[in-house]
């Protein structure tokens, strides 16, 4: 049974139908990756996961069973973390108080709490100087990482990230992914970029959603090998890395 | 220069029950976007519960209980009856629902106490004391003490607790608070609490000093609103520098310009704010909050 299983989704915004019937698959352990471009609804995919679009069709199942219509703080408690697209770290709250809200889903006590913070900066190396700074003060790539720890924060099984990559230079894309394929250690993870080759290069199984439908999906090789779906999508024309 | 000491002394004292109001407004604010024009109602409702169990002969202690926890409750429902229904709406539905409420609020009061202005005892004896040239009045030393520790406490609460944190990031930014298991919906009700006794304490500490009255909430919200834009809106200690600066002001204009137009300075201060600083003292940092 996949850890996460979505059938047929169909989400509305009023007349805009932003996803029109999405089925895919994530087993435990795996890294899985949607594709696509602006518009084609792979964050609205991830906001009906976490809860925050509701559903107009169709069911997601986690282990097995539905979620589909729950609210994101009781999802967020099942084990689904989700760090949103922009990062939205607390403007005015340090690294180190943002990372430790993340465990506002399990029920532990804030010196605990605090331990695991501290922890956290082990696998963030970069941010553990900024610890007291204020988030308005981070960078776009600090920003992230903090984004990230958070997410990490509530112990999730599965963890959805959203265009990490965005907005932020090469050499921090880098260590972005880094800590991706570090993670996958323990947690499973759904990706969504825009950044085809950096993205498909952790993964176990990549999807290409048009238009708010998956046109194609396979392992990371095959996708690269189907010539058509890799000049459309994925590229390594410069607009896929923008 | 004894006078001054005098006059800074009761300025600060009102000062305070404007900082007061202004801080439940910034919270309120904060959390939820929107003003809250029901604030001074808030203030004018707390005092006529002390004012009613006051004479039905419950000692001032007791009666000063049962006049928060009744504030308590009265957040409570104010979030549920006008915030929470209209909570996915914009900004104005909500407005004009505190708006609202606030005039059933005092034509509540009115229908049942009736127009004519109630006097509470204040809480001492004693009515003050002579220290060297000036003379403490026993009620502005209680407000000035309460609001101190409300200070503190309001310090410690929102710097120091993982609460306070949850509350901070929810003012911040609801759907990512959210996402992180925040109940978004408990946290705007501790502020809706919260902000309700801050409101009533402040009305319950001043009422021995002006008249109980239906206005005497909107008295105090005008000014605790012009506090809140003197002192950079949204801020905190804003709220708190604005109000005590509000207070000052009108006393010594009061006392060296003109006493009928006391209530005038508040307001002419608020405009020269309008026009040369509209960011208010703390603006900028209003600003790295966006």
């Amino acid at each position: 049974m996949p850890l996460l299983e979505i059938r047929n989704l169909v989400v509305r915004y009023g007349e805009i139908e932003a996803l029109r019937g999405v089925t895919i698959a994530v087993e435990q352990g795996q890294v899985v990756t949607l594709l696509g471009a602006n518009g084609a609804g792979k964050s609205t995919t991830l906001r009906a996961i976490s809860g925050l679009a509701k559903p107009t069709s169709g069911d997601i199942l986690f282990d097995g069973h539905s979620i589909a219509g729950l609210g994101p703080e009781a999802i967020v408690r099942l084990g689904i973390s989700h760090v949103p697209e922009g990062r939205r770290v607390f403007p005015g709250l340090t690294v180190k108080e943002n990372i430790m809200l993340g465990a506002s889903n399990r029920k532990v006590g804030a010196s605990q709490i605090s331990r695991e913070a501290d922890a956290m900066f082990d696998l963030f190396p970069d941010i553990r100087a900024f610890s007291n700074a204020l988030g308005w003060t981070l960078s776009g790539g600090q920003l992230q990482m903090v984004a990230v720890a958070r997410g990490l924060m509530a112990k999730p099984r599965l963890l959805l990230l959203d265009e990490p990559s965005l907005g932020l230079a090469p050499v921090i894309v880098q260590a972005v992914f880094r800590i991706i394929s570090q993670i996958r250690k323990d947690t499973t993870v759904l990706l969504v970029e825009q950044n085809a080759r950096m993205g498909l290069s952790v993964a176990d199984h990549g999807f290409v959603l048009e238009t708010g439908r998956i046109v194609l999906g396979g392992k990371p090789d095959e996708l690269w090998g189907n010539e058509a779906i890799a000049a459309a999508y994925l590229g390594g024309h410069a607009k896929t890395h923008a | 220069m004894d006078l001054i000491l005098q006059l800074l002394f009761t300025g600060i004292g009102i000062g305070a029950v404007y900082a007061l109001v202004a801080l439940g407004f910034v919270l309120i604010f904060r959390a939820t976007n929107v003003v809250n024009f029901a604030q001074g109602e808030f203030s004018m409702v707390a005092a006529y519960l002390m004012v009613v169990c006051v004479e039905f002969g419950l000692p001032y202690w007791l009666s000063f209980v049962i006049a928060l926890a009744g504030m308590a409750l009265l957040g409570v429902i104010f979030n549920l009856g006008v915030y929470y229904p209209l909570r996915h709406r914009t900004y104005l539905p909500v407005i004009i629902a505190t708006i609202g409420a606030s005039i059933l609020l005092s034509n509540t009061v009115l229908a049942i106490y009736g127009p004519q202005p109630q006097v509470l005892q204040g809480w001492f004896d004693t009515p003050g004391i002579q220290l060297g040239p000036v003379y403490l009045d026993s009620q502005y030393l209680l407000i000035i003490g309460v609001t101190i520790l409300l200070v503190l406490f309001n310090f410690w609460f929102f710097e120091k607790t993982l609460l306070g944190k949850k509350l901070q990031a929810t003012s911040q930014d609801k759907e990512m608070a959210s996402l992180l298991g925040i109940s978004v919906s408990t946290m705007i009700m501790i502020t809706f609490i919260y902000s309700a006794v801050l409101g009533g304490l402040a009305g319950i500490l001043v009422a021995p000093v002006l008249f109980v009255s239906i206005q005497m909430g909107s008295t105090i919200a005008l000014k605790a609103f012009a506090a809140t834009i003197i002192g950079g809106f949204g801020d905190v200690a804003g709220a708190i520098v604005g109000g005590l600066a509000l207070g000052v002001i009108e006393t010594f204009g009061a006392a060296y310009i003109s006493v009928p137009y006391k209530d005038g300075f508040a307001f002419l201060v608020l405009i020269a704010f309008l026009v040369f600083r509209p960011q208010g003292i703390f603006g900028e940092r209003v600003a790295e909050k966006a």
